[in-house]
């Protein structure tokens, strides 16, 4: 994807969605995780990057400073799960579920 | 009454998928935000500026921070507002 991703609105942020992405962002400044979502007001997105032995470290870059963001792969069904779970307690569940 | 042709119709669809669309995004995009609360983040701004701040709140348009304990080359700013157009990005751990 070329440069314009706050312009791309949400049917097509959502798709970038559970994939590993590379973002380039700011001056050569590189970025990459799977993307958890995009905040549809700033065209933020949030990257998690699982660490070995439990945790993640989670990167937000801003909207308005998004160059180009590149898939690398998908997740499979396990990280969907892991990422998706990601900022929930076990106690809440989605709004629409 | 004015009838409503298919292309409105199939507009009307690709409207509400949209909408359903923005509001996945954004519900997990506030859950980020709430569980960044009292977090230690990493901000990495423009310039090669990079600060830490415990993170306190954002408002809704996305257009300030709200930290404390802002760790700047100067000294510790107590509170502090942050411009979210001076940010690329910003890191933190769950």
């Amino acid at each position: 994807m070329q440069c314009g991703w706050p312009l791309l609105g949400p049917l097509r942020w959502i798709s970038y969605v559970n994939k590993q992405v590379k973002v380039k962002a700011g001056k050569d400044a590189e970025h990459r995780g799977w993307l958890m979502t995009v905040d549809p007001v700033s065209s933020s997105l949030v990257l998690v990057t699982f660490r070995e032995g439990g945790g993640a470290s989670v990167q937000v870059v801003m909207g308005h400073a998004v160059e180009e963001v590149q898939v690398l792969q998908e997740a499979d069904e396990e990280t969907t799960e892991r990422l998706q779970a990601s900022f929930l307690s076990p106690q809440t569940c989605r709004l629409d579920q | 009454s004015i009838p409503t042709s298919a292309a409105s119709e199939e507009d009307a669809e690709l409207l509400s998928e949209e909408q359903h669309a923005r509001s996945v995004l954004r519900e997990s995009f506030l859950r980020c935000l709430l569980s960044m609360t009292n977090k230690k983040v990493q901000f990495n701004m423009y310039e090669k500026v990079k600060v830490e701040a415990t993170f306190g709140a954002s408002d809704i348009d996305v257009l300030n921070f709200q930290v404390s304990d802002l760790h700047t080359p100067i000294g510790v700013q107590k509170e502090a507002l942050i411009r979210c157009r001076d940010v690329i990005s910003f890191t933190f751990d769950i």
